[in-house]
């Protein structure tokens, strides 16, 4: 990998963005590094290393332990090269007998009060105190062991991941730093002075009941075994490491996956990758765990009907089976009746051939993929509105913004690791807006400055977008020359006209949206006069029956500003899962083929129809909500479903199961027996990220390297299955390699063109488009034009729309859904490992008011009613909403959350409006029926597998 | 054909033509609305709307109905 620094060298202090170089020499060796730049970190590039202790390159640096002191040409005394500038024609000397004693008198006092168990302790190997021990030379600790010390110090065992040695630590400070500099969240301190400093977490608790969300950033950062994983206190050291990419969220981290064999010891963020620059969240750096759980389905099953026993078959037979049954059904119902689903879960390889397999196997578009259900009006609206489907930035080009506008996400859960980056700009000064009903975290970012909380009513997002660009429209406060310049003239004036009328002024708009017109208006003004302003959203904007609209509206306001095409400002959906982005560019929609190029397109389609050898059809096939409908109606019989489980995360889980049902063949590849597994005939084992090869693109473009850690554990990668089934259908698939399946991506895909594994190999990453014109590729979007009509962007009329979905008195309450940091959208994952200890049960926050209404108390039994179902959550009574709202989670299928989210969605791409359901909540005493059925009915199931398991040993 | 899911693709294109009733004149917001589902609709739907439209198309919004007639009059 090209790397302008050795990612697995700790340089001791951050690296200086000047470019103004300054010249030194360091023991006689001459080196030019830039202004800012550390003696220490200076040195570290000229390969001669410092002793250090305090001192890690993902911190500023401390001074505090000493020992990198060196002595400096007519200067008195010995600095630490830690907080010594570089300066030019500065002379440095890091090694002598004066420097020497001075470093081994250190190194004996803090040995002195240190544990001499070197041979037994978890760091033996890993150890920086061990290393600093041996590079000084100490040979003696003359103070003896008999006075005060800390070596009786308790452990905190309490975090499920890590443990807490406090009679190792040396109070160096890198851990609070770390969480303080790095994570944002100040969870740690040093209390006490003097002799009594120790690490304390929160108001001196144990680390499982004090702030911390164990993102791992202090363990990382700890030099000795005082803060270090469970898993290599169980396990010991790793002896080998593979770089490859997070499976959970958007953000897209590269992690180290630190190896004994063919076993994780520990996932270790890797210093390297370009999205997450050596941080991590709870879960890609500890829940690792469900790759090996008892849960993993380990052999192909298939049965008739749904009401029967799985049986445990051999690859060859239920790819049979599943062929048979899908020529069968087509053969009786026509070539339209059977489709798939492509997984954000799944590669960029995958999710292509499955595609492929729809489209040229079976001879139809009825592709689909979950982005349906979170991120498709974001492809919708900024392909209308700039001309490509995908976010506008890196995610470091925060760090240039001076105000930050977020709508409908909530990054410091859903999506960790920016958040931290996000808050780490916010600490420098940015100015924050967050539009959100709920109060959300990033809104306590400790020493946050500037900061406006727009609470509004669910569902009322385009209003409010609409009132904040009538407000810069009227106020004169539009980017004039960016708009005549980058813009569409017509486009631009009857938008201008629109928007400029009095009904989107925030006066008017005050009483739909709840907001302060005043604070409308202020919002307005501080994002667009700030210099740099950047909009952040989630799916609080897209999941709603006027998303792709609110999506034209950001992107309006962005471009009326001229907040677009530089680092710094931009459009920047959050995406969810790890490869939402990439699912949707490998043409897992039913109207596009990959790369966005429409199946209408006859150019296009002839060129994919040249490589596959098949006609492909113009017409688009059906989304996944039209496939439910059709499949209820009889015309639709057969679904291949890779990685993905529509019977937990779709609305209005009934309309769902109904359509399952109906179904005559449901093929689910996954790695578990997921919620519509248990509606399917054919279980195809899935593997997780650490057991294949392949790619994943993350929210700000990035193509970044799945690799192989393990093998699959029930003998097959994903993409091989496809390509199996493929093969069994008639349709002839011969790939040897996922880097096969890329480079007929890249002949295909004009925006993945210089795409290969070998660039990746070389680049670490590639930001698409990565074509000729952006060889390897492009960090931010529209710098020069849009990939849109002349070239420039079109503004979009967003008329406000009421969704059909209100309070009534009936159902007297808006429900809002969300996430949670410790789990993981339908939690199938995060659910199987210890992440659970933070939130093993979704439950209903209710506002103090509505709560008192009601007699609801903390823990109190609640049925949930909507005009969908009813469900029943524990209550927690909380003032993050407004009153009139309540809000869920949706990590437990048994929580039945989307049994009362309902089937309406957004106008343009029929993605659900999860984030609005009129409710009625009151105090029960039992479970739902919905619940009653889904427990008997996942016992049955989890007895038919069983069964099978039972049959299987058996027979042999 | 089943009702509710002719019930859905009437309730469909009424909701894209509401979205966009700013679009223009009766027409241009038509025209919209016609795309978008020519774009975007599976060929099933698109027959079934048809159908629809050709027996009446009752529940269908003035835009949307309009949009539907010149839907059917292209591919005629």
């Amino acid at each position: 990998m090209l790397q302008h620094f050795d990612p697995n060298k700790d340089y001791g202090t951050p690296a200086s963005l000047s470019e103004k170089l300054v010249t030194l020499e360091i023991d006689g060796v001459e080196i030019s590094v830039p202004e800012g730049t550390s003696v220490m970190r200076a040195a570290a590039l000229a390969d001669i290393n410092i002793p250090k202790l305090c001192a890690t390159d993902n911190l500023e640096s401390f001074g505090s332990c000493r020992i990198c002191a060196v002595q400096i040409e007519g200067r008195r005394g010995t600095p630490a090269s830690c907080t010594t500038p570089a300066e030019a024609g500065m002379k440095v000397t890091t090694q002598n007998e004066k420097l020497a004693k001075l470093r081994r008198n250190i190194m004996e006092l803090y040995i002195s009060d240190h544990p001499l168990d070197c041979l037994t302790c978890p760091a033996n190997g890993d150890c920086e105190l061990q290393d600093m021990a041996g590079a000084v030379g100490l040979r003696e600790v003359r103070y003896g062991f008999d006075g005060e010390n800390h070596l009786d110090a308790p452990k905190d065992t309490s975090n499920p991941y890590f443990t807490f040695d406090a009679s190792k630590c040396i109070v160096c400070s890198r851990c609070v730093r770390a969480c303080s500099e790095v994570q944002g969240t100040f969870a740690l301190t040093i209390d006490g002075r003097g002799f009594d400093s120790k690490v304390a977490a929160g108001q001196n608790e144990d680390f499982l009941d004090s702030e911390c969300v164990s993102c791992g950033a202090c363990v990382q950062a700890c030099p000795t075994a005082t803060l270090m994983e469970n898993s290599v206190i169980e396990m010991g050291q790793p002896e080998h490491s593979v770089v490859t990419t997070c499976a959970y969220c958007g953000v897209g981290c590269s992690f180290k996956a630190e190896m004994k064999g063919d076993q994780v010891v520990r996932m270790v963020p890797y210093k390297g990758g370009e999205a997450n620059h050596g941080h991590s969240c709870v879960k890609g750096r500890f829940a690792f765990g469900y790759a090996t759980h008892k849960d993993r389905i380990r052999a192909p099953m298939i049965r008739d009907s749904i009401d029967q026993p799985w049986k445990e078959v051999s690859w060859e037979e239920a790819i049979g089976f599943a062929a048979r049954r899908l020529k069968e059904i087509q053969a009786e119902h026509g070539r339209e009746s059977i489709g798939g689903i492509t997984s954000s879960r799944c590669t960029n390889e995958e999710t292509y051939l499955v595609q492929k397999l729809i489209r040229a196997g079976f001879g139809n578009n009825n592709t689909d993929t979950c982005a349906r259900v979170c991120h498709s009006p974001t492809g919708y609206g900024l392909k209308q509105t700039l001309g490509e489907s995908a976010g506008t930035q890196t995610f470091d080009s925060v760090m240039q913004s001076d105000c930050v506008l977020v709508i409908g996400a909530n990054p410091t859960d859903a999506h960790p690791v920016f958040g931290s980056l996000m808050r780490r700009r916010l600490r420098e000064g940015a100015s924050l807006i967050v539009a959100d009903p709920r109060h959300i975290d990033l809104l306590d970012t400790p020493h946050l400055n500037d900061s406006m909380h727009l609470p509004l009513r669910p569902g009322t997002n385009v209003a409010l977008v609409n009132a904040l660009a009538h407000v810069v429209v009227t106020e004169g406060l539009e980017d004039k020359e960016f708009i005549a310049s980058r813009c569409e003239g017509d486009a631009y004036s009857k938008w201008r006209d629109f928007i400029s009328d009095e009904r989107h002024s925030p006066e008017h708009m005050e009483a739909v949206t709840g907001v302060a017109a005043a604070d409308i208006r202020q919002a307005a003004r501080t994002y667009a006069t700030a210099g740099n302003a950047a909009i952040y959203y989630g799916l609080g904007v897209t999941e709603h029956s006027q998303g792709s609209t609110m999506v034209m509206g950001i992107a309006n306001l962005a471009l009326a500003t001229g907040n677009i095409g530089r680092e710094g400002v931009g459009v920047n959906p959050l995406r969810g899962q790890n490869n939402v982005q990439g699912s949707c560019d490998m043409g897992s929609f039913p109207h596009e083929l990959p790369g966005y190029q429409h199946v209408a397109d006859p150019v296009a389609r002839g060129r994919f129809e040249a490589v596959w050898g098949v006609e492909i059809d113009h017409e688009p096939g059906l989304r996944i909500p039209n496939m439910f409908d059709a499949a209820i109606a009889g015309q639709f019989r057969a679904m291949y479903v890779q990685g993905e489980d529509i019977a937990q995360s779709d609305p209005n889980t009934q309309h769902v199961e109904q359509a399952l049902r109906a179904l005559d063949c449901l093929i689910v590849q996954d790695i578990f027996l997921n919620e519509t597994a248990k509606f399917a005939h054919v279980l195809l084992p899935g593997s997780t990220f650490l057991e294949k090869n392949g790619t994943f693109t993350n929210a700000e473009r990035r193509i970044n390297r799945v690799r192989k850690v393990m093998p699959p554990i029930a003998g097959k990668e994903d993409w091989e299955v496809t390509v199996e089934l493929s093969n069994a259908l008639g349709y002839p698939m011969n790939y040897s390699h996922p880097s096969e399946i890329m480079d007929e991506i890249a002949s295909l895909t004009p925006s993945f063109k210089n795409v290969s594994y070998e660039k990746l190999e070389q680049e670490g990453s590639l930001q698409w488009p990565c074509n000729d014109e952006h060889p390897v590729g492009s960090p931010i979007m529209h710098v020069e034009n849009f990939p849109i009509g002349d070239g420039k962007a079109h503004f979009a009329i967003t008329e406000f729309v009421a969704t059909t979905e209100r309070s009534s008195r009936r159902y007297p309450l808006l429900l809002t859904t969300g996430r949670i940091l410790s789990q993981y959208n339908v939690g199938a994952q995060t659910r199987r490992t210890d992440n659970q200890a933070w939130h093993d049960e979704d439950i209903l926050e209710v506002h103090p008011h509505d709560a008192e209404e009601r007699g609801i108390k903390d823990g109190d039994w609640l049925g949930i009613s909507s005009r969908a179902g009813h469900t029943v959550l524990r209550a927690l009574v909380s003032e993050r909403m407004q009153p009139g709202v309540v809000y869920t989670t949706f990590h437990h299928p048994h929580s039945g959350a989307n049994v009362i989210t309902t089937d309406n969605s957004d106008w343009a791409t029929n993605c659900p409006e999860y984030k609005v359901t009129a409710v009625q909540v009151e105090k029960v005493t039992q479970p739902s029926e919905w619940q009653k059925n889904f427990h008997d009915n996942h016992e049955r199931q989890q007895s038919f597998l069983k069964e099978a398991a039972a049959a299987a040993a058996e027979a042999q | 054909m089943s009702q509710s899911e002719m019930d859905r693709l009437v309730q469909m294109i009424n909701q894209i033509a509401i979205n966009n009733i700013s679009a223009g004149d009766e027409n241009a917001v038509a025209e919209m609305i016609a795309g978008h589902v020519q774009k975007f609709w599976s060929r099933r739907m698109k027959q079934m709307l048809g159908e629809y439209t050709e027996q009446g198309g009752e529940e269908l919004h003035p835009a949307a109905k309009l949009a539907a007639e010149k839907l059917l009059s292209q591919a005629a």
